[in-house]
């Protein structure tokens, strides 16, 4: 809209060519000058002048509707208002679901089941409406490399199995899952501006990426001067492409994020100009950390697995940082958790039960449930008090997270891959290929 | 009368010309007239003959040689006349005082506007009492605050109380809703405003008041949803077109009597690299506001996000947009959060002293900590709609 042309705003030609010899061609140009300068730019009166604005404010202006017109279509056509995620507690709290037109951010500690959410959700946007899912495709920008096509099918088969009843049927899931690796952040917002023609000819119904976190914690350092600033236009950047995206053709977007650790003792370590209420990259406090520690000589399969390091040392156990008292928080910063609608935080439990909280959301008030992660993805424990409403919660920029909090000799596994008839989610899906491996 | 021609609204390119022509007041302007805004032709009647039969038409040859003594059509010089005349009009009536459409009136009626005016309830009656009873006409209110303290939900509800019919103590008003973030659910309305009507409904039933049920017909969920204007605009473009045809759009609508803008700092916070231009279109913003929230006696809301501040020894999170967007709100509010309870402060108010109260987001929406307690307030007839309100409240 703002890229829109004078031309087609209906001014004269004479007035679009005058224009467009002071470098005016759009009506973002021609809205951001004063009258003063309009008045001298077109050479017409103060009064011509503000008619000219009525008509290009008109060709730009969005359009009118009423509440109820709102309401009226989305009782017309439910499914296009949520995504069920099939877990009934969750649904119920969200009137319905993941909703469509906006922005919905899962956020944990590693390991706790982001990947797997996102996957699962990808399996019940192919489902046909009948059985509450989109009828369409899935578009997942993977920055991680985290996606496992195998984990996908698996996932399928054992949540519906009377439906994946045969291989064609699942054949057809896999196609319509579109899967981008993306590895930078130019890269990614790249393939975000160009998704609305993919949408359209794919039929596009649900859009994963996964995580954003990852790959802008990687470019901007926000220890360097300016970044800071950096990153945050290019999150506000990528977050309103994705508004668009999902308004226009009224899909959810699913985004994950990491955690970080806020102090709350000022900044006591180097880092000058970086605030608590921001961000510190995990990778510095990580180093030395690492440094320290006994089980450093593991390999490690995934980053993740280090990062469970890091938890091993906040928790407890010996570490530089130890002195402050901080609290793990969702990362990227404030102005990310005013962009995003909707915030759902896994964190750890008693393993293997984990909690979901719904930290931030219009419509859901605050609420936890418990699950575990099965052959067939989420499963909500039942057992559990099943009205975890409370109305206490806080701000969803600074919700603690509970980590991981396991004694060291659970983390040995790695060789020796014990029990785990379920698998434990910080291998899930490499898991499978870990078991090969060793068997 | 006396006004150099050159502060006069026209065209640059026709000021331009008068001042070349040697005109240096409005009055010699006006005295001149459109024919004699050109000086005494020095040409003969034979030759004007003569152009007549070569241009075709004795107009086109006064035209030309208008054009030729000062440049200007004759078209060009009524409209210029009719500018002039209207500018010199109006300089007059306000050096002569009288009121016509000027703005100017005594305190005193500026106090009886004041008192009986209505305010828009929150429906948390210690954010009333805060605010001085609810929020006010013809001012801009502004709400900041962190992500997901209750920021929209205020302000959805509000954008259901300002309907609530006048016998129950409302303005009975319609809201406009302009929405950049995307955070509007109809879902949350439709809850908001089924508590709203089933609360008015308790009342009705417990006076018994003929105007009351006859309120109740008109309001329902329906009508309530019917009067709320919904427009998102995605990027600061559509927010300023929006705003520059507000004016007129409020004038065909007149029962609006709010106006929200739910994001003003999203669409602002991102891609600027000019932030001068930025502080430019705030302030013609608030401006516009300004006159929109006066002309048409409606209340503005705006919402602001919190932005962090880095300091020397540690960081605070204050209002988005800069210090100078500060100046833009008369009455600001900001919502933040204290361990697991979420709290509003009223940070700048012309009339009311800065206190800090507790209050929920519950089910049927913005609403108190606790019930309050029933008091017998022996005040003006202003407070007595809003008591009724406050004692059938449910919890």
């Amino acid at each position: 809209m703002a890229a829109k042309k004078l031309r087609r705003a209906r001014l004269s030609q004479e007035l679009c060519e005058r224009l467009s010899r002071h470098q005016i061609t759009t009506c973002q140009d021609f809205l951001c000058l004063s009258l003063l300068d309009l008045m001298k730019v077109t050479g017409q009166s103060y009064g011509n002048v503000q008619k000219l604005l009525c008509k290009v404010s008109l060709a730009c202006a969005p359009k009118m509707q009423t509440a109820y017109e709102m309401k009226v279509r989305r009782a017309v056509n439910p499914s296009s208002a949520f995504l069920s995620t099939s877990l009934h507690g969750l649904d119920k709290v969200l009137h319905g679901g993941v909703p469509c037109g906006s922005l919905t951010e899962i956020t944990s500690p590693p390991g706790c089941g982001k990947t797997q959410f996102c996957i699962m959700m990808s399996v019940l946007a192919t489902l046909p409406i009948s059985m509450g899912g989109l009828n369409g495709a899935v578009i997942y920008i993977d920055t991680e490399s985290a996606f496992s096509a195998e984990r996908l099918v698996e996932i399928a088969g054992n949540r519906f199995p009377a439906y994946f009843d045969s291989d064609e049927k699942l054949f057809s899931m896999t196609c319509s899952v579109y899967l981008y690796r993306e590895l930078t952040c130019g890269s990614v917002l790249k393939r975000i501006k160009s998704l609305e023609e993919e949408i359209i000819s794919k039929k596009v119904k649900l859009i994963i990426i996964d995580s954003v976190a990852s790959v802008v914690r990687k470019e901007f350092d926000t220890k360097l001067q300016g970044n800071l600033t950096e990153r945050s236009n290019f999150l506000a950047r990528g977050a309103s492409l994705l508004k668009y995206l999902a308004e226009e053709f009224s899909i959810p977007v699913i985004l994950t994020n990491q955690i970080t650790t806020r102090l709350s003792n000022g900044p006591a370590i180097q880092a000058d100009l970086v605030s608590p209420a921001d961000d510190l990259s995990l990778s510095e406090v990580l180093d030395s950390s690492l440094q320290s520690h006994p089980l450093v000589r593991l390999p490690k399969n995934r980053l993740e697995s280090s990062r469970i390091l890091l938890e091993i040392c906040l928790a407890g156990a010996s570490g530089g940082r130890k002195r402050e008292s901080g609290c793990v928080t969702a990362a990227l910063g404030n102005t990310w958790s005013h962009s995003v609608n909707t915030r759902l935080i896994l964190q750890y439990h008693d393993l293997p039960t984990r909690q979901i909280r719904v930290a931030k959301s219009p419509v859901a008030p605050f609420s936890t449930f418990f699950y575990t992660i099965e052959k067939s993805g989420f499963v909500l424990q039942d057992g559990k008090d099943q009205t975890n409403l409370t109305w206490e919660g806080t701000s969803p920029a600074l919700q603690n997270i509970k980590v991981r909090n396991t004694a060291l000799k659970d983390l040995l596994p790695d060789a020796a891959l014990p029990r785990t008839t379920d698998e434990t989610p910080s291998n899930a899906s490499s898991l499978q290929k870990g078991k090969c491996n060793l068997d | 009368m006396q006004r150099d021609v050159g502060s006069l609204p026209l065209a640059p390119a026709l000021r331009a010309r008068l001042v070349a022509a040697g005109f240096q007041t409005a009055q010699e302007v006006l005295e001149t007239g459109p024919c004699g805004l050109s000086k005494d032709s020095l040409l003969s009647p034979e030759f004007w003959l003569q152009c007549t039969t070569a241009l075709g038409s004795f107009e086109n040859l006064i035209v030309s040689s208008r054009n030729i003594e000062i440049g200007i059509s004759k078209e060009e010089a009524l409209e210029a006349l009719q500018v002039v005349r209207q500018e010199c009009h109006s300089d007059a009536t306000r050096t002569a005082g009288a009121p016509g459409t000027s703005r100017k009136c005594t305190a005193l009626e500026l106090l009886e506007q004041e008192q009986a005016q209505g305010f828009i309830i929150t429906f948390c009656s210690a954010l009333d009492n805060v605010l001085g009873g609810g929020v006010q006409l013809t001012k801009i209110t502004e709400i900041c605050g962190a992500p997901g303290v209750g920021k929209t939900q205020l302000c959805m509800q509000l954008a259901v109380d300002v309907q609530i019919p006048e016998c129950f103590g409302g303005l009975a008003g319609e809201a406009v809703f302009i929405d950049t973030e995307g955070s509007f659910m109809v879902d949350r309305v439709v809850d908001i405003a089924a508590a709203c009507v089933q609360h008015c409904q308790l009342i009705a039933e417990a006076h018994q008041e003929e105007d009351h049920l006859k309120a109740l017909e008109t309001f329902s969920l329906e009508s309530i949803l019917s009067h709320i204007y919904y427009f998102r605009c995605r990027d600061y473009t559509e927010l300023l077109a929006e705003v520059y045809l507000l004016p007129d759009f409020l004038s065909e609508h007149s029962k609006v009597r709010l106006v929200v803008i739910d994001g003003i700092a999203f669409p602002f916070r991102h891609d600027f690299e000019d932030l001068s231009l930025r502080t430019r279109l705030l302030n013609g913003l608030a401006q516009q506001l300004i006159i929109i929230a006066n002309d048409h006696k409606a209340a503005v809301v705006l919402t602001n996000q919190m932005t962090t501040r880095i300091g020397q020894s540690q960081s605070t999170l204050v209002p988005a947009l800069g210090e100078s967007w500060g100046h833009a709100a008369t009455v600001r509010l900001i919502f933040h959060w204290d361990n697991n309870q979420r709290l509003a402060t009223l940070y700048k108010s012309p009339s009311q002293k800065e206190s800090t109260i507790p209050y929920h987001i519950t089910p049927h929406g913005f609403r108190d900590v606790q019930p309050p307690a029933v008091t017998q307030n022996p005040e003006g007839t202003e407070m007595n709609p809003r008591k009724r309100l406050r004692r059938e409240e449910e919890k």
